[in-house]
């Protein structure tokens, strides 16, 4: 596939390559700015303590998806359960918290206990079943779906037990918790990546398995802890998820409206990595999770209608593709 | 040469892929700090002879002696503990990573507690020290693999080697895409590298390069082992005739 999408190969010398590649990976910080710029001045209330504040705590939720989610596309893993492990995740939180009356500490270790697991189970099925990481984890997806549905009876559970959400968006420093988890959560991924052994497996990993495997890189391992750290993302972000709109959500993506696997895609597109996995850094992820959150937000403000938000947000998905495909041709 | 001594010897080694039988009760002598080159036509059994030394694939049959010592290979990583490192024909290099990731791939420096972190300063350092010893040309060791020459690849590959503490190196037709230059580059690479004592195990369809760089032949013919002949005691004609399937006098 990689043969037929590279083709076509662009000729540049290799000063004018190395520019627009530089362009291409760091683009996404100027376009930042520029949107941010440019709803301040266009999107009533955009330029607000309280609303900036709101970006942060959306961004926050969609950001520490992203983070893990990043990892096993790096590890060239394209994660599709995220959000069958989101329902997992905040039906347990729901269940254990509001119906068994558990502690709190009790429940986040659970519910991270539930991601771990379903992580593991995607492990199982891409290793010891052989196959790509994209099928595979769109059918466990199923699975976790519709233990998600069992388990709450299809029902959403609302949370009246007081605890969980002030507890989860304690604000230091007037930032919400859920903010300073995401940074902590990209500080610990930059750590991993760039500093560790572990991180130079991953890359390698994803970018040519068999020549990792034949170096002596225990590749299997490698993919099985890139995706319990995508879906233990997933499930962190479920607890946030609940813990802020105080009910549990079958599906994922509706009561986070931003937090689904196309977010995490594009943003990871956005971000210049590559879908095949071994390039790529993950702080520019985090800065393409506050674009798209920005978009969202000051189109929202403009009183933009939600089908075209959806629109635009689908367009920037599409070129974040286009982007992906031209960074591969010019590299 | 009458001395020469035996470093890695294959005693009865058998490979069979369902009816493809790939290497027949093989039993040869690699010398030390030679170059011993394996020649043979396409599918007499070189690759797989080679992956069985090399751990990437295990014998049906047969065993090993390493120093004098019989043993198992047990996959890549036991190999490697024996000294014995493979240059894959195409590398086992990872294009989006630069020169020193590559080269410690699979067997990063670390430091710390728990070998978790990686030691970047030693990997560069080891890396520079490396690739002078082999006089290796790699102007910036932080280029990633993908802007190399084929030349500098193989430098790459086998400083990889190296720096796992290979003794015996296995290189599978290490010239076969390069370019008159950069052959002759990889030629003096081996030179460099048996200078320094290693032993190397050469790969090869090219009979004159062989005759050029090689101090031992060994011929294979549909999974046999035909022979081995010292490089000044053999003819390119007789060479020629063993890989056709002539078995030798």
């Amino acid at each position: 596939m990689l043969e037929r999408i590279t083709q076509g190969e662009v000729a540049l010398s290799g000063r004018r390559r190395a520019q627009l590649l530089f362009l291409m990976d760091n683009g996404i910080y100027v376009v930042t700015i520029l949107l941010f710029v440019l709803f301040a001045f266009l999107a009533p209330h955009f330029f607000t303590p309280r609303n900036l504040v709101n970006i942060l705590i959306s961004a926050s939720l969609a950001g520490i998806v992203t983070a893990g989610y990043t990892v096993a596309i790096l590890a060239g893993q394209i994660d599709t359960s995220t959000q069958g492990v989101l329902a997992i995740a905040t039906v347990a939180t729901a269940l254990l918290f509001q119906e068994a009356g558990f502690s709190l500490p009790l429940t986040v270790i659970l519910a991270l206990t539930a991601g771990i697991a379903a992580g593991l189970f995607n492990g199982v099925i891409v290793v010891n079943g052989k196959i790509v990481a994209f099928v595979a984890t769109l059918a466990t997806q199923g699975v976790m779906l519709a233990i998600a549905l069992f388990l709450s009876g299809g029902q959403t559970i609302t949370i009246t037990r007081a605890g969980l959400q002030e507890a989860v968006f304690v604000r230091m420093f007037g930032i919400p918790s859920s903010v300073w988890i995401m940074f902590f959560c990209y500080l610990l991924g930059w750590i991993m990546l760039t500093q560790t052994k572990l991180g130079a497996h991953i890359y390698a990993t994803g970018a040519d398995y068999r020549a990792a495997r034949l170096s002596g890189v225990p590749v299997d391992r490698v993919i099985r802890i890139a995706l319990v750290i995508s879906a233990l993302t997933a499930a962190l972000t479920a607890i946030l998820v609940t813990a802020r709109s105080k009910q549990s959500a079958l599906f994922g993506l509706a009561i986070a409206g931003s937090v689904d696997f196309v977010t995490a895609l594009t943003a990871v597109l956005l971000g210049g990595f590559s879908l095949f996995g071994g390039v790529g850094r993950i702080e520019r992820n985090l800065v393409a999770v506050l674009f798209l959150t920005i978009l969202g937000n000051g189109l929202q403000l403009m009183n933009v209608p939600t089908g075209i938000v959806l629109v635009v947000r689908g367009f920037a998905l599409v070129s974040a593709v286009i982007l992906s495909v031209l960074r591969a041709r010019v590299a | 040469m009458a001395s020469d001594q035996v470093i890695l010897e294959t005693i009865n080694l058998d490979k069979s892929f369902g009816a493809i039988h790939a290497v027949r009760t093989v039993s040869w002598k690699v010398y030390q700090g030679r170059v011993n080159a394996l020649v043979g036509d396409n599918g007499a059994g070189k690759s797989t002879l080679i992956k069985l030394i090399s751990g990437a694939l295990a014998p049906n049959a047969g065993s090993f002696r390493v120093h004098g010592q019989e043993t198992t290979i047990g996959g890549p990583a036991g190999a490697f503990n024996l000294g014995i490192a493979a240059v894959y024909q195409d590398l086992a290099l990872v294009e989006s990573r630069d020169v020193v990731m590559n080269m410690f791939l699979g067997s990063e420096m670390t430091r710390g507690v728990g070998a978790i972190f990686l030691d970047h300063k030693g990997m560069l350092r080891q890396a520079h020290d490396v690739l002078n010893d082999i006089h290796a040309r790699i102007p910036n060791v932080r280029e990633m693999v993908r802007n190399l020459s084929g030349g500098q690849r193989q430098a790459v590959a086998v400083g990889r080697a190296l720096i796992r503490g290979g003794e015996i190196i296995i290189m599978d037709e290490p010239t076969a895409a390069l370019g008159v230059e950069q052959t002759q580059e990889v030629l003096q690479l081996i030179d460099t590298l048996r200078k320094q004592g290693k032993t190397i195990i050469l790969i090869s369809h090219n009979i004159q390069q062989v005759f050029e760089i090689a101090d031992y032949i060994s011929v294979m013919f549909h999974g046999e082992l035909l022979g081995t002949r010292r490089r000044e005691e053999a003819t390119e004609a007789e060479i020629v005739a063993m890989i056709m399937g002539r078995r030798a006098p």
